[in-house]
């Protein structure tokens, strides 16, 4: 690829799970940013740093991610779920946001990631 | 042939004419009497219908028709003192055959036109029409008597919905009166949000055969709105095709809805749990290929983690609170081990973990003690391992300081080369989940690992 590298925000709380997404994401040649695992630290980065997507669990440790969402959203920076929730345990406002249900593949949610940026 | 026109006919006076009429009328009984009751005159359709031929019957007095408690009751008397009084009497009751038979009759008697000549009566049988009545006034009361008895609360509505009865338990519920839930005034009772969807399946009711809604109602005593479920369907009042009435139930469903509501969230949250745990699984997996030599070393690494994933969600499934015990996660590790007696010593207060925090500290413990198997304090007899907790006072709030400390091991100086999953959980995987410190050292006697995590206070005790 020409382009820069992607630059890609992963939040998770599960520590295995988010270091096996960033690997398989950095495998398909992303450029990672995080893996952070609560609402606080992904809005500090969402603040600092140029992003171009980001992939959100959306329980973090009890918290939901919305307010993660609704801060990428002011910056127009397309975003997924990586949930284990049902599309019907989704908070409404968020029914239309791309969906991978866990266990995620890698290179899927990057798939699908990409088309939302290509979308936009 | 001017002979067969009707012209020619001989035309039959008035009397001819009435006399043919009443002898044709074979379903109307109808005889004269005079003033004092006796027959004077009996037709073909009264013989039928009574039994009696027209010459047992002449000169004799018609109250024979009367049942015996009718005419004790003077029955037959007042029939002709109201037909004199008021140009006819009509009325309905059982009247008897010669037989002894008894049919419901539809009768009317008037006097004849000359005053003094007596009466003409008129009786028509009306037995099959007076039984279907009373059966549907006997399925009104039973209706009521049921409609008035149940939990539910019932109504009464025409095709469109407008409501012709309600139920007492409607009015106590809805504190509407009966007269306030006419037509549409019950509307008033339902949730404005649902009054749409509540008439709109009105109108697909006749279609349909059958009302159905679930809706909120308001409850006059509290002013709160609860769901109720709403089912209609047409039902014959009459004998009358066009004698249709819709009854509908409305039933309390407000507590199941909010059961099912729960049970929802459950059911995602269990979904959600299984799929972390697959995914966890799934890490797990790739990560021990990554760092393995061969498949056989993959079997075995990877089989002990799944064990220690399995242990976790094991004491999970026998707790109702989703807490953990500490010790029972310490002592279900060890235990995997072998015979660890009198060279393990496991020491700590009761404490609770969440799922997620247990089932991180149980890996932990399993990388560390899968080390200590292979390399450190239970490689040798001599080695000895101590594994104790407490509650320690922070700012803010309480930490679990947990130590695990190997003696007896003569391990070769420093750090090995080749650190594995083990201190990768503990140095990353703990701070970054949990907010642990967490410390992790290779001293020459064995392994040394402290982790402070901190607790909400309700977590120890």
């Amino acid at each position: 690829m020409a382009e820069a590298r992607r630059r890609i925000l992963v939040v998770e709380d599960e520590y295995i799970i988010a270091v096996d997404l960033a690997d398989a994401l950095a495998e398909s040649g992303i450029e990672v940013v995080g893996p952070v695992g609560n609402v606080a630290r992904a809005l500090a980065v969402i603040e600092a740093e140029p992003l171009d997507g980001a992939i959100l669990d959306i329980n973090l440790a009890g918290d939901a991610v919305y307010p993660v969402a609704d801060a990428l959203r002011a910056r127009f920076i397309p975003f997924v779920f990586a949930t284990g929730y049902d599309r019907s345990a989704i908070a409404s406002g968020y029914e239309t946001v791309p969906r991978c249900e866990k266990p995620v593949d890698g290179k899927r949610v990057a798939d699908l990631l990409f088309r939302s940026i290509a979308d936009r | 042939m001017a002979d067969d026109s009707p012209a020619a006919a001989p035309s039959p006076g008035s009397d001819e004419l009435l006399r043919v009429v009443i002898e044709s009328a074979t379903d109307f009984a109808i005889f004269s009497m005079d003033p004092s009751g006796l027959v004077t005159g009996w037709n073909t359709g009264a013989e039928r219908l009574l039994g009696y031929s027209e010459t047992e019957m002449l000169g004799r007095s018609a109250d024979a028709i009367f049942t015996p408690e009718d005419r004790v009751a003077g029955k037959a008397e007042e029939e002709r003192r109201v037909a004199t009084a008021e140009g006819r009497a009509i009325d309905e009751r059982w009247q008897m055959r010669k037989n002894g038979d008894r049919f419901w009759a539809s009768g009317l008697m008037m006097p004849l036109s000359a005053p003094g000549l007596g009466y003409v009566k008129i009786l028509r049988d009306r037995t099959e029409q007076h039984h279907t009545e009373m059966r549907i006034r006997e399925s009104e009361a039973r209706f009521r008597l049921l409609a008035t008895n149940i939990p539910q609360l019932v109504f009464r509505a025409q095709a469109d919905g407008r409501r012709s009865w309600g139920s007492p338990q409607w009015i106590d519920f809805t504190g509407l009166s009966f007269e306030d839930s006419m037509g549409f005034g019950w509307l008033d009772a339902i949730h404005p949000e649902d009054r749409d969807a509540t008439l709109a399946a009105w109108n697909d009711a006749a279609e349909i055969g059958e009302y159905y809604v679930e809706h909120r109602v308001r409850r006059a005593t509290t002013g709160e709105y609860r769901w109720h479920q709403t089912r209609a369907r047409p039902i014959q009042t009459g004998t009358d095709d066009r004698d249709v009435d819709w009854v509908g139930t409305m039933t309390d469903v407000h507590d199941l809805r909010e059961l099912q509501g729960r049970q929802q969230i459950l059911m995602a949250e269990l979904q959600h749990r299984t799929r972390n745990l697959l995914a966890v699984t799934q890490a797990i997996a790739a990560r021990t290929l990554r760092a393995s030599a061969s498949l056989d070393a993959f079997s075995t690494e990877f089989a002990g983690r799944l064990r220690a994933l399995s242990r976790v969600q094991g004491l999970l499934a026998r707790t109702d609170q989703g807490a953990i015990g500490l010790r029972e996660l310490v002592w279900g590790e060890m235990e995997m081990h072998g015979d660890i007696e009198g060279r393990v010593t496991i020491t700590g207060p009761t404490v609770t973990l969440t799922p997620t925090t247990a089932q991180t500290i149980g890996l932990a413990l399993h990388e560390l003690a899968t080390n200590a198997l292979k390399h450190g304090a239970l490689a040798h007899d001599e080695g000895r391992l101590g594994i104790g907790w407490d509650v320690a006072a922070t700012r803010p709030g309480y930490a679990l300081v947990l130590d695990w400390c190997e003696s007896g091991v003569a391990l070769p100086h420093g750090r090995p080369r080749h650190a594995g999953y083990g201190s990768e959980l503990i140095e990353r995987a703990l701070p970054y989940q949990l907010g642990a410190m967490t410390r992790l050292d290779f001293t020459a006697d064995g392994v040394r690992c402290r982790i402070t995590i901190p607790l909400r206070s309700a977590n120890h005790g």
